[in-house]
């Protein structure tokens, strides 16, 4: 075989893949009928919300499904094998060997008491034959660290996985998955735990691994913004039936189907348009001044405690009716920063002033009622409601506290649920009994259940699926108009603080880099940090992104034909 | 109700359950099935098992053995049901204190729970019952007292997991009151496993007051399977049935309780009873 007809036999194809579900689930197949191929030096992308089957296609691939789950019928050839025909033995070849595998969260796929120089070592070890010397294993470690782009490859090998960061930690991952020079490299959802400038970098990295081994790539993600920025091929799934696939340009400027439209206009973008200025009102309603908040980590005995600065002198103001987005990476303090004007975390010094009074003063019964006006929604829609309380209560229970009588109450709470969108019979159901978008929904009637002037939300939609996640924030627009709320919008997606906001801060370690309105933030940023968060946003070049247009001073079209 | 359904499915626990319910009708039905009261004489000492219309044999006075284990059962259920409700809310109350509020009162609290754990809980129950008359309440009380510092434990872990969760932060910032969050958000999440161990610690309290009563400081005026062994131990070489049998209820009694705490505690653990499914 010559080596052009090498690189058009695929390295992974699935014919009519169907993997049945144990009776008694939602559906009778977690995926019906899935044929694709990823040829070599391709990168496919395998793109669907939660509960699409995506995962379950990466799991067959390697023959890694639970026991009550089995392929169906179709088959899946990875490298000329079928996974579910192989003994034990050559399935063990293949995993690692041939077929390599990257996870979400590389804190949990790495062993914790295992120096991460060892694990990779162990992983061309237990594939190699005949068995390398240790002298070479050691050096080819060496190769792989600096491959990944991981500094001082000698210091780091010796490390343990709590000692490296969330990008260090994925880097060793690939690393361990490029030890036996696979033919096809399987990523699932391999930037979702990571920060946006981290996430474009892991990206680049895996697509230039790819490039330099030719290598087949199957990248799993929700993201319409990194597969713009990856992808070769798209497979768009839904409910475990292949929806749409094609190239890029073919899935992504011209959907066929109606699905893959709606996902890709869910898709946040910037909206700088200036109607919105015109709404902020010179009146402040929330002041914060000089926030400041040192966590304080216990070591050993002899170790001085780790500090980790979350709020460094923090001060903004918060206007009425008013949308302020505040962005920044994990750590950065956003996150604090809202709890602390919630009363939630104590702060070390600064105050904040709301209604004329400081809330740092208040205590027992006046802080009660000060609360009723700052409302919180955290990220987590699936932690944020008591699971053993109806839906109805969990809304009804704070105008209660408040004195409101149980039946005007549960009355109220009934309207609210039709007002975020669900049915009133929802009152009497428990929280397990609906989806995240749902629960989120619930969160939302139930903050606003005490008419507060202004709303925090902490990552509101960053545990949702994109198209919930528009309609979440398109709900969110509507009742911040309605009820003439502020909104605190804490996020580290700037996608959707352009797409909300009217004013956006920056953090970075407790401080605030930048501040300013939405439009100009974003288009002319001037902190080297904001620059590089934009730079960062999947997909920028492809969907309309804040800071594309303005900034290169173009017009968005003439970029298109180019 | 799910749980329930679960727990029909559950080998052991059900088991455990129906052996308890036995013993449960025993203790309810004995004044019919035995008019005579357990401490009177009705036929020769030492009668062996199968003699004079004695099932289980008499004892050294000649007092029906059938009875005193019959009637034993309810003394056994009721202290031991009495009592580890007595250490849950002992415990219950400390431990939720303790992990709800935390810094001093958690301090003060815990190094409180550890003074009666590093006591052996028999030689203080021995102590208590010894200072106090010995009459039911007393003994109840007695037990529980003993009982509660893993109770205590348990409830603190369970309030300090819970304690930080964001639906027990939503409550509060929705001006919930302290007491209202205790009680209608983080114990309700925390029950489970409480009362896998308080059905636990009922099998734990049986066999303390079986101990108590057969060193003789059991109520003199309730016939119990402690104070029966405690009483047959001296002839057992040559009268066997007057210790063996209430021995064994003690045996089944507990045996049948532990089971059916742990089916409880499979039922109520999402993780083990999804396994299962």
């Amino acid at each position: 075989m010559n080596e052009a007809m090498q690189a058009k036999v695929p390295v992974l194809s699935a014919e009519n893949l169907s993997i049945a579900l144990p009776e008694g689930g939602d559906r009778p197949f977690a995926v019906e009928n899935v044929s694709f191929d990823v040829k070599p030096n391709e990168v496919v992308c395998l793109v669907g919300e939660s509960g699409s089957g995506k995962s379950m296609i990466a799991h067959a691939v390697l023959s890694l499904l639970p026991k009550s789950i089995a392929v169906a019928s179709g088959a899946v050839t990875v490298a000329r094998q079928n996974p579910t025909k192989l003994d034990r033995r050559a399935l063990r070849r293949l995993r690692g060997g041939e077929a390599a595998m990257i996870f979400q969260e590389p804190l949990s796929s790495l062993n914790p008491l295992k120096r991460v120089g060892k694990q990779i070592e162990e992983m061309i070890l237990s594939h190699q034959r005949p068995t390398p010397s240790a002298a070479e294993v050691h050096e080819r470690v060496q190769q792989l660290f600096t491959q990944v782009g991981l500094p001082n490859p000698k210091l780091l090998e010796k490390s343990y996985p709590f000692e490296l960061s969330g990008g260090q930690r994925q880097r060793v991952m690939i690393a361990m998955a490029m030890a036996n020079r696979p033919a096809l490299l399987i990523a699932d959802e391999p930037t979702t735990a990571l920060d946006v400038t981290t996430q474009r970098q892991i990206l680049r990295l895996i697509d230039d691994l790819r490039r330099d081994r030719g290598m087949g790539v199957l990248l799993i993600t929700h993201d319409f913004g990194v597969v713009a920025d990856v992808a070769d091929r798209v497979v768009v799934l839904r409910h475990g039936k292949v929806v749409e696939q094609g190239t890029v340009e073919e899935v992504l400027r011209h959907p066929k189907e109606a699905y893959t439209r709606e996902l890709i206009d869910a898709v946040p973008k910037a909206r700088l348009d200036d109607v919105r200025h015109k709404t902020i009102r010179p009146e402040s309603l929330l002041e914060v001044v000089g926030l400041h908040k040192t966590f304080r980590v216990k070591r050993g005995w002899l170790q001085p405690p780790r500090e980790v600065v979350a709020a460094d002198g923090i001060s903004l103001t918060l206007h009425e009716g008013e949308t302020l987005a505040v962005v920044g990476e994990s750590g950065s303090g956003k996150s604090t920063l809202g709890r602390m004007i919630m009363r939630l975390t104590e702060p070390d010094g600064g105050a904040i002033r709301f209604n004329g009074q400081d809330l740092r003063q208040l205590r027992g019964e006046a802080l009660r009622q000060a609360r009723k006006q700052l409302q919180i929604v955290f990220q987590d829609p699936f932690a944020s409601l008591d699971p053993r309380q109806k839906v109805g209560d969990a809304i009804a229970r704070g105008p209660m506290a408040y004195g409101t009588s149980r039946a005007e109450a549960m009355e109220q709470a009934k309207k609210l649920l039709v007002r975020v969108g669900l049915n009133v019979v929802a009152a009497d159901r428990y929280p397990h009994e609906f989806s995240g978008g749902q629960r989120q929904r619930i969160c939302i009637a139930r903050a606003l259940a005490l008419k507060p002037r202004v709303l925090i939300a902490d990552e509101a939609v960053s545990a949702l699926d994109v198209s919930v996640q528009a309609q979440v924030l398109a709900l969110l627009a509507e009742l911040r108009q309605e009820m003439k709320l502020a909104m605190i919008f804490i996020t580290h997606d700037l996608r959707i603080a352009a797409e909300i906001a009217d004013r956006v801060i920056v953090l970075r370690k407790g401080r605030i880099v930048e501040e300013g309105a939405t439009a100009d933030v974003f288009t002319a940023p001037q902190a080297a940090y904001t620059r590089d968060l934009l730079d960062a946003i999947p997909g920028r070049d492809f969907f309309d992104q804040p800071g594309f247009a303005s900034a290169a001073g173009k017009i968005p079209t003439a970029r298109m034909s180019s | 109700m799910d749980a329930v359904r679960a727990f029909l499915r559950h080998p052991s626990g059900m088991v455990g359950l129906v052996v308890l319910l036995i013993v449960v009708i025993t203790a309810i039905i004995a004044p019919i099935v035995f008019p005579v009261s357990p401490w009177e004489m009705v036929s020769a000492p030492f009668t062996p098992p199968g003699e004079d219309g004695l099932l289980l044999g008499g004892d050294t006075l000649g007092r029906d053995v059938a009875a005193g284990v019959a009637y034993g059962a309810r003394v056994s259920l009721v202290i031991g049901i009495a009592s580890a409700i007595a250490a849950m809310v002992i415990g219950v109350t400390i431990g939720a204190i303790s992990g709800y509020f935390g810094g001093k009162i958690d301090l003060v609290l815990m190094r409180m729970t550890e003074l009666f754990q590093t006591i052996p809980a028999f030689v203080l129950a021995i102590l208590l019952v010894a200072t106090f008359n010995p009459s039911l309440l007393t003994i109840i009380l007695t037990i529980g007292a003993v009982s509660w510092p893993p109770l205590a434990r348990l409830t603190r872990a369970e309030f300090l997991r819970l304690r930080n969760r964001e639906f027990v932060e939503a409550a509060l910032c929705q001006g919930e009151g302290t007491l209202r969050i205790v009680l209608g958000h983080i114990l309700p999440n925390a029950i489970s496993p409480i009362l896998v161990v308080t059905s636990l610690t009922v099998a734990t309290a049986i066999l303390l007051e079986s101990a108590l009563s057969f060193m003789g400081l059991g109520d003199p005026n309730l016939m119990s399977w402690g104070f029966m062994i405690g009483a047959g131990r001296t002839v057992i070489r040559n009268a066997w049935w007057m210790s063996v049998f209430p021995g064994l209820a003690i045996l089944i009694t507990v045996l049948a309780i532990n089971l059916f705490g742990e089916g409880l505690s499979d039922v109520l653990n999402p993780r083990v009873s999804r396994r299962r499914s």
